[in-house]
């Protein structure tokens, strides 16, 4: 911990390292408007002029004119004149760097090289002193996710606004099809992940399950970005409505604790939630991951889907 | 003079000083701060403030002069700026992609030190950088209001190594109980966030589900020193289950499981175990919490079977049956 909170103003140990970047970040970027630069450093407009105003009193002693760092607005764009030496941002802390590899392993497996190397040259810009801490406080945050293949490189070409090719598995045709997609976002909604897209393919705007996509390669095609298509979270928009599904009291307080008042209790212990039925695929997991605590009530297609997946496993040789 | 502005005039002053500037001429230069009439007391001062800039990561530090320099304090320059990462865009974008998905998501400990990580990664890059385009939910529960604050503020005692205090509840009893918790690490298993330390109740190492702390307050009392030191062995991946069929207090079972079709070149991923080569692959998985690994193979449909032993193939078919039967008929309701 260090500092404290004063009302309503952020620990000296955080605006000192906003101030120790914001300085040499005006310097390499001359002119950025106003807002542009608030944006940057994740504050408000009003907060980055208070931030601005105190930095004029900032120097180093006798404080002759010429001793002060000179940052201005001129026309509502952000200048420095003299920037006292602070022409670089100073390396990253070890809880920095901690917190970074930590956010990188979100994308683990799928980052694959690019992670690992980018990860290396993360602690060759430690500061030698601090390398030793990082690794211990390391070993403080530990996150494991399940991200699927297609990741790193979809992410890269959301980055690099370039067109990808797959191939993509409509469940509703059964057939696999090679798309051309401009990749915009990618999203992770109740455990599966879903890329949204321009699929200039079907000549719309489309959303992709990522465990539906197979021979996904970047094309050297950019694109310029354009204004994010509206679209629906999945399942609001399916017709295949609303499944009930009832839990054992053996497993009730984690129902509840996963979604809250939406759980209806019943007299016998056990509770009901309803959920979207877009996704018969993810249903059926979710109801076999219960062993037998989870029941669907209703609507009979659902009662069905997961009738034939719980005898096919007992057929299956 | 504010305290902001004194640390910044400071770090201008040894940014710019060809040699090491002796204590004396510090106290010269901020006569208002360290020039007090009590000499010690404007060394605590300014010990205080070297802290603070240690504290940031600013290389400061005392050098014992010669014949020709001084004795003072220096800023280590190289040590100081940060110098070019040379990330290829591939890395940047990862790294990018990532970070900004751990914030977006609000549920990430250390937000402010991912932020500001980010921007000093990319300082050094020409072109616009990578707007947050990917989202992931983290929490996983229904309520998680209080899960940012609570995952700073662990973070914090964590790396401040100070104890907490927190008010901890069980869905089990439906009871709270209070604990006094030393925090050792925090770690994210299937969107769920764990904190790992030392549980003065229990007198041993526990986790703790941090979506069910319902009040949590960090140690105020000596906030510059340690309260406590994490083992040398330490390793959050000892306390915290990877995987649904891993539970510390029970006898591990070794478990045949076969895999084929789809699932069959996808083995690796879905378990942590060698399979074997072919259109089938078999593995074995050493359970300690048997219920757990078989409702895991259940969900994985019909390409995924539990071989071996023959009590856990019974119980693996009882409990497809149970299902079966339970959907087999129309309506329940």
């Amino acid at each position: 911990m260090t500092g404290t909170a004063e009302k309503g103003r952020p620990q000296v140990h955080e605006r000192l390292r906003r101030l120790l970047f914001l300085v040499p970040f005006v310097a390499k970027n001359p002119g950025l408007p106003v807002d542009e630069v608030a944006k940057k450093l994740g504050v408000g407009r009003e907060e980055l002029l208070e931030e601005l105003d105190l930095l004029t009193l900032v120097g180093r002693p006798p404080f002759q004119p010429d001793d002060f760092v000179d940052i201005y607005v001129e026309d509502g764009r952000v200048y420095v004149d003299l920037d006292q030496r602070l022409s670089a941002p100073p390396r990253l802390t070890a809880a920095e760097g901690v917190a970074l590899a930590a956010a990188a392993a979100l994308l683990k497996p799928a980052g694959g090289d690019a992670l690992t190397a980018a990860l290396a040259k993360l602690e060759t810009v430690l500061p030698p002193h601090a390398v030793q801490r990082y690794r211990a406080m390391a070993k403080t945050l530990d996150v494991a996710m399940e991200a699927p293949d297609g990741l790193a490189t979809l992410s890269q070409a959301i980055v690099e606004r370039r067109e990808v090719e797959l191939d993509y598995f409509t469940a509703g045709r059964g057939q696999t099809e090679r798309r051309r997609v401009r990749p915009q976002e990618l999203f992770s909604h109740r455990g599966l992940w879903y890329l949204a897209a321009h699929c200039l393919t079907r000549g719309d705007a489309r959303l992709f399950r990522l465990d539906r996509i197979a021979g996904l390669s970047l094309t050297d095609v950019r694109f310029e970005p354009q204004e994010p298509a509206t679209r629906a979270m999945p399942g609001v928009v399916d017709a295949a409505g609303e499944v009930r599904v009832r839990f054992a009291p053996a497993v009730a307080p984690w129902i509840v604790e996963r979604f809250g008042d939406a759980a209806r209790a019943l007299p016998d212990g056990a509770v009901e939630v309803t959920v979207p039925g877009d996704s018969e695929r993810w249903l059926t997991q979710w109801i076999l991951s219960f062993g037998g605590d989870a029941v669907v009530v209703e609507p009979g297609w659902a009662k069905d889907a997961v009738a034939r997946a719980a005898r096919a496993s007992l057929d299956s040789d | 003079m504010e305290r902001t502005e004194r640390l910044l005039d400071l770090v201008a002053l040894l940014l710019d000083a060809q040699e090491p500037l002796p204590w004396s001429e510090i106290r010269a230069a901020f006569p208002d701060d360290y020039g007090g009439p009590s000499t010690e007391a404007s060394e605590r001062k300014f010990e205080r403030d070297k802290a603070e800039l240690l504290e940031l990561g600013i290389p400061i530090t005392f050098v014992s002069g010669d014949d020709d320099v001084p004795d003072g304090y220096v800023i280590d320059k190289n040590a100081y700026y940060l110098p070019e990462v040379g990330l290829t865009p591939e890395e940047l974008a990862v790294l990018y992609a990532a970070g900004s998905a751990a914030l977006a998501s609000g549920a990430f400990p250390g937000r402010q030190d991912l932020a500001h990580a980010l921007r000093k990664v990319g300082f050094f890059s020409d072109g616009p950088l990578p707007a947050p385009k990917v989202r992931l939910e983290l929490g996983g529960v229904a309520d998680a209001r209080d899960l940012p604050g609570r995952l700073d503020l662990l973070w914090s005692a964590i790396n401040a190594r100070k104890s907490v205090e927190l008010d901890y509840y069980s869905p089990h009893t439906k009871a709270l109980t209070k604990r006094k918790v030393d925090p050792w690490g925090l770690a994210l298993r299937r969107g769920l966030w764990t904190l790992v330390g030392f549980c003065h109740l229990r007198q041993a190492p526990r986790s703790f589900h941090v979506h069910r702390i319902r009040a949590l307050t960090v140690n105020a009392q000596r906030p510059k020193s340690a309260d406590f030191e994490v083992p040398p062995d330490f390793r959050l991946d000892d306390y915290v289950a990877t995987w649904p069929w891993q539970f510390r207090f029970h006898p591990p079972v070794d478990v045949g499981v076969e895999l084929k079709g789809e699932l069959a070149p996808l083995a690796s991923r879905l378990f942590p175990a060698q399979p074997t080569a072919g259109e089938r692959v078999t593995l074995t998985v050493r359970a300690t919490y048997l219920e757990g690994l078989l409702k895991y193979v259940l969900s994985l449909g019909a390409d995924a079977r539990v071989v071996s032993p023959p009590d856990a193939v019974e119980r693996f078919r009882g409990m497809a049956r149970r299902v079966l039967d339970a959907h087999a008929g129309g309506p329940t309701s």
